[in-house]
């Protein structure tokens, strides 16, 4: 029973996918009829003529000489290929290439503050679920008041400001030297780290507020359950009680959130790699929209949606392994 | 009496609220022997759970607080002992049963392993040794195949069998006593009559002492000894349960008993108590029955009655106590 | 307590819009909150009365990077020479206007959605829920840059962004409620009657929802706030309006992080963190107004705090038996031995 509903799942995840590469695929011919004029703008100088024979050299060298439907075909096919298309730099990179210099870069930056931000979260929240209504939990209801309302963009700078320019703890502006620089020896780690500390730092302060209250809400209502009633009836050990009944139940709520974070790993941290001039997705991206470099945006945010799709399926299957209620056609 | 189970004298439990207090439990008495089936009976809302709950110890301060005389089980004295003391004593000398137990069981854990948990935690037992006796306490209760059973999740199972897990939870180390929280409330009529013969024979059969907390008459002509009638905290009557259900003293008690319908010829009206129970916040004042009662007079409405024990036994909390001919 | 039941309350007709106003200013926590959200529309509305300079007019440009002083509050852009206290005032202009609005529009598809999607169900509802599956798994902050640089910088695109992807939280929750509603005893007296579905749907189970709608609103024009910020911030808005996002971009790009212009900073930050904190607080306020039961368990521990031992006693005391005089009807004096003193 539980395998239909996996390769349910899993069929859902590929229409859902394939949806959303048709949306890709149409999004940047809105507004133009002739895809050509929007890889090459009309530029000032250039006479009728002209124009015309670059644009048809455009059209032939990215296809668009063929209809609109062959361009689909040719467009999955590539995609059957992992081919993501390429790019209008110099050089003409493929833009998975140009995806694999710079993924494992806002990996390092979103990873780690994801691993930051999970375990003091989890340790926050249930102190705070434990010190429940005292006013270790009421500060925390409030923090997560106050750093909803204040973007990780704000603190980012304001930690650019005080700890970078200031203090001169860590560099404000990541050094740009730094992804040439790389050779996996420990100094060049221990610089990426210098370099990483500021931007983690400011999405790590929200994310540890966050989970942190997640917890906290996630264990005080399994807390409030009946089976924990009875596992204290049962005279089992107050560690058993929290362990073996309490997380063990609050986990299920908890994981669907984490889920959904690591969906939002990599194209989250656009704005603040965007603050520290950080070379990674993010960077790319608004370097790729400052160029008109349509192939390697629609690569980046095809690349971006499987990876949500991927993530969220690999949430839900891991779910089911947790939950064993979760049967068929259970919607959460 | 020397084989005296459980002995409560002078519960009180108040749940202080934003306005007032909440007046869950004001004073009572209990008490049970060895082998003996003790109902307590009532309204919801009279205070029967919380008074279970206080029993186990499991109330915590805040919300409740809560003051008590004497508690002792079997003797062993309850209420100096610290949180981690009732550790040991929960699950092994006392256990309950709860009402729900879809709810009362752990969603994400078979029902083997929530049974093993007791042996291993009060006996000490391995993992092998344990299962062995979870997969016993399941046959006992008359869960068929208990070996492949053990290894289902709640939700695998039928109510009827996840009840019938929860009173192997609570005989599995053959307590003292034994706490029923309304054992057959969430179940259908026919599912009902099965276990409550598990529970009789299981009580019967080990010499068990139980206190069984319920609304419904039926399950209490079934079971039980002795009754104690509870109203809005306080024990109104006490009697055994033949007493209780031939000649009844308290008017609560009679219409309790009324308010049964019944299988007869004649087609009667349903009888109903009028009104409601007091909130457990603004009590009337003296009798707390007096504005549902048909016999109040001046004295009801402004002294509380106290509880009066007559011939062995009997105890009965009323300014005018019924004189009733024995009914067959 | 069920989830279904606290839909259930959520549900529950208490009173008009102005009653739910007055419930908030009754709150100590909902009346600081109302009055932000109040100053700050008025700040929005009289922006030109209230600031010093016009932050638009070339004209009334002073000075680069003058630190803050009585002319200037909070000194001059290093860039420009603009008053930043004057597009502080303005700046509130684009962010109440964007997140209201965006809001409402949410409200209005999200609730719509849900409705249908509760109360058809079938084919619908299943449509509906599949649309929002896929908006999910597309990032929209690459959308929107993307869009903007199709369609124009302009906040009309991040408007209907915005409104395009975010209608699916909303129509979630409310679809839950619905298809609670959808089982009470009103609809299905309705129902019966032969009332038409669209007549059902708009009288009985949209009015269930209200609350929820309210609520999730406030909510969401909190966090709108925040991420026109950010949009702002990477210059996607309307490249002439004054935006809090746009003057954190502006400031840093200045050099105001080198030059230790620190109050440049803070200023627009300051003003996201008040816009927003003062929305969210309305809408955590309305959600313990609406939801009784959710009520702040700090409540019962400073009850606890204060309650007096002896208060404690006297009502314990309270509940012991009287020593009366005179036994019960039918007793015996000599028989009745009485509970305790």
């Amino acid at each position: 029973m539980k395998k239909s509903y996996v390769i349910k799942r899993i069929l859902y995840a590929v229409f859902i996918f394939f949806v959303v590469l048709t949306l890709n695929f149409f999004i940047p011919r809105i507004g133009v009829s002739d895809p050509a004029e929007r890889y090459y703008p009309p530029q000032g100088a250039m006479s009728e003529i002209e124009y015309e024979i670059i644009k048809q050299y455009t059209r032939e060298q990215y296809g668009f000489d063929v209809s609109t439907f062959q361009q689909y075909i040719r467009y999955l096919q590539d995609l059957a290929h992992f081919d993501l298309g390429t790019s209008l730099q110099a050089g003409s990179p493929k833009v998975t290439e140009l995806i694999g210099q710079r993924l494992p870069w806002t990996l390092v930056l979103s990873v780690t503050t994801l691993l930051i931000s999970l375990s003091i979260g989890l340790l926050f929240g249930t102190f705070a679920a434990w010190k429940r209504g005292r006013w270790q939990d009421t500060m925390l209801l409030n923090a997560s008041t106050i750093s909803v309302a204040l973007p990780a963009f704000f603190i980012a700078l304001m930690l650019s400001f005080y700890l970078g320019f200031e203090l001169e703890l860590f560099p404000a502006y990541t050094n740009p030297n730094m992804v040439g620089q790389f050779d996996w020896s420990w100094e060049a780690i221990q610089v990426v780290f210098n370099n990483a500390a500021l931007p983690i730092m400011s999405m790590a302060l929200g994310g540890i507020v966050g989970y942190s209250q997640t917890t906290r809400n996630s264990v005080i209502a399994v807390t409030n359950e009946d089976f924990v009633i009875t596992a204290r009836a049962k005279g089992l050990s107050h560690t058993t009680v929290l362990y073996k009944h309490v997380l063990r139940n609050a986990m299920l709520p908890l994981s669907t959130s984490i889920g959904m974070s690591i969906s939002g790993l990599i194209g989250g941290a656009i704005i603040i790699e965007r603050v520290f001039n950080w070379q990674g997705m993010g960077t790319l991206f608004l370097e790729a929209n400052s160029t008109s470099d349509y192939p390697l945006m629609m690569g980046i945010m095809l690349f971006l949606s499987a990876f949500a799709i991927l993530a969220n399926l690999v949430t839900e299957l891991f779910y089911v392994i947790l939950d064993p209620r979760v049967t068929v056609g259970d919607r959460r | 009496m020397t084989d005296t189970v459980l002995e409560v004298r002078n519960l009180k439990v108040a749940f202080p609220a934003p306005g007032g207090v909440i007046r869950a439990v004001e004073g009572i008495d209990l008490t049970t022997s060895k082998g003996e089936c003790v109902a307590l009976v009532g309204e919801s809302g009279c205070g029967k759970s919380v008074t279970a709950l206080s029993i186990m110890k499991l109330l915590r301060t805040p919300p409740s607080v809560s003051r008590i005389d004497k508690l002792q089980l079997d003797g062993r004295d309850l209420t100096g002992l610290t949180e981690r003391d009732m550790e040991h004593v929960r699950g092994k000398d006392m256990a309950m049963i709860f009402q729900d137990a879809m709810t009362a069981l752990n969603p994400v854990m078979t029902v083997g392993k929530q049974i093993d948990e007791v042996y291993r935690r009060h006996v000490k037992l391995g993992r092998k040794e344990a299962r062995k006796r979870s997969v016993r306490a399941l046959e006992l209760v008359g869960v068929p195949e208990a070996r492949s059973r053990a290894d289902s999740y709640p939700h695998e199972l039928s109510g009827g069998m996840r009840q019938r897990v929860l009173i192997a939870l609570a005989f599995a180390c053959m307590p003292k006593l034994i706490i029923a929280d309304e054992p057959t409330t969430s179940l259908d009529v026919t599912i009902q009559a099965q276990v409550l013969d598990v529970l009789r024979s299981m009580q019967k059969d080990h010499d068990v002492s139980a206190l069984l907390i319920t609304h419904d008459l039926s399950v209490v002509a079934n079971m039980a000894d002795t009754v104690y009638v509870m109203y809005s905290g306080k024990i109104v009557e006490r009697a055994a349960a033949l007493e209780l259900f031939t000649a009844p003293r308290h008017p609560y008690t009679q219409g309790l008993l009324a308010s049964v319908p019944k299988l007869s010829d004649d087609k009667q009206a349903f009888v109903q108590i009028p009104d409601t129970v007091p909130h457990p916040m603004h009590k009337p004042e003296g009798c707390y029955f007096h504005p549902r009662c048909s016999h109040t007079t001046d004295r009801c409405r402004q002294h509380m009655p106290r509880l009066e024990t007559l011939e062995k036994d009997r105890q009965i909390r009323c300014w005018h106590p019924l004189h009733q001919e024995r009914a067959t | 307590m069920s989830s279904r039941n606290v839909l259930l309350q959520v549900a529950r007709r208490g009173g008009s819009f102005l009653s739910l106003i007055k419930k908030l200013w009754q709150h100590p926590k909902g009346r600081v909150g109302l009055i932000l959200v109040g100053l700050l529309v008025v700040v929005a509305v009289l922006a030109p009365v209230l600031a010093p300079y016009d932050p638009y007019d070339v004209t009334q440009r002073a000075e680069k990077g003058l630190r803050p002083s009585l002319e200037h509050p909070l000194g001059t852009t290093i860039t420009t020479g603009q008053d930043i206290f004057s597009m502080l005032i303005y700046g509130t202009r684009v962010s109440l206007l964007i997140g209201i609005t965006t809001g409402v529009a949410i409200a209005f598809l999200g609730a719509l959605m849900g409705v249908m999607a509760g109360y058809i169900g079938g084919f619908v509802d299943n449509l509906i829920m599949r649309i929002v599956d896929v908006l999910l798994v597309i990032p929209t902050l690459p959308l929107i840059i993307v869009l903007t640089g199709l369609l124009g910088r302009s906040y009309f695109v991040i408007v209907l962004v915005f409104v395009l992807f975010g209608w699916t939280g909303l129509a979630r929750v409310i679809r839950s409620l619905v298809l609670v509603l959808k089982n009470s005893n009103y609809v299905k007296a309705a129902e019966l009657a032969g009332a038409s579905r669209w007549y059902i749907m708009m009288k009985h189970i949209l009015p269930g929802t209200s609350h929820l709608i309210i609520m999730n609103t406030t909510l969401t024009c909190a966090g709108i706030m925040v991420a026109e910020a950010g949009l702002s911030f990477l210059g996607l808005g309307d490249p002439t309006a004054i935006s809090w996002g746009k003057m954190l971009a502006e400031a840093q790009g200045g050099g105001a992080l080198l030059f230790g212009a620190w109050w440049w900073i803070l200023a627009p930050g300051a003003g996201i963190f008040l816009a927003v904190f003062s929305f969210m607080r309305i809408g955590i306020v309305m959600e313990e107004i609406f939801n009784p039961r959710m009520k702040a368990s700090s409540s019962i521990y400073k009850l606890f705090k204060h309650l007096n031992n002896d208060y404690l006693d006297e009502v314990f005391r309270s509940m012991d038996d009287e020593e009366s005089a005179d036994p019960p009807d039918g007793l015996h004096p000599a028989m009745s031995e009485g509970g305790h003193d």
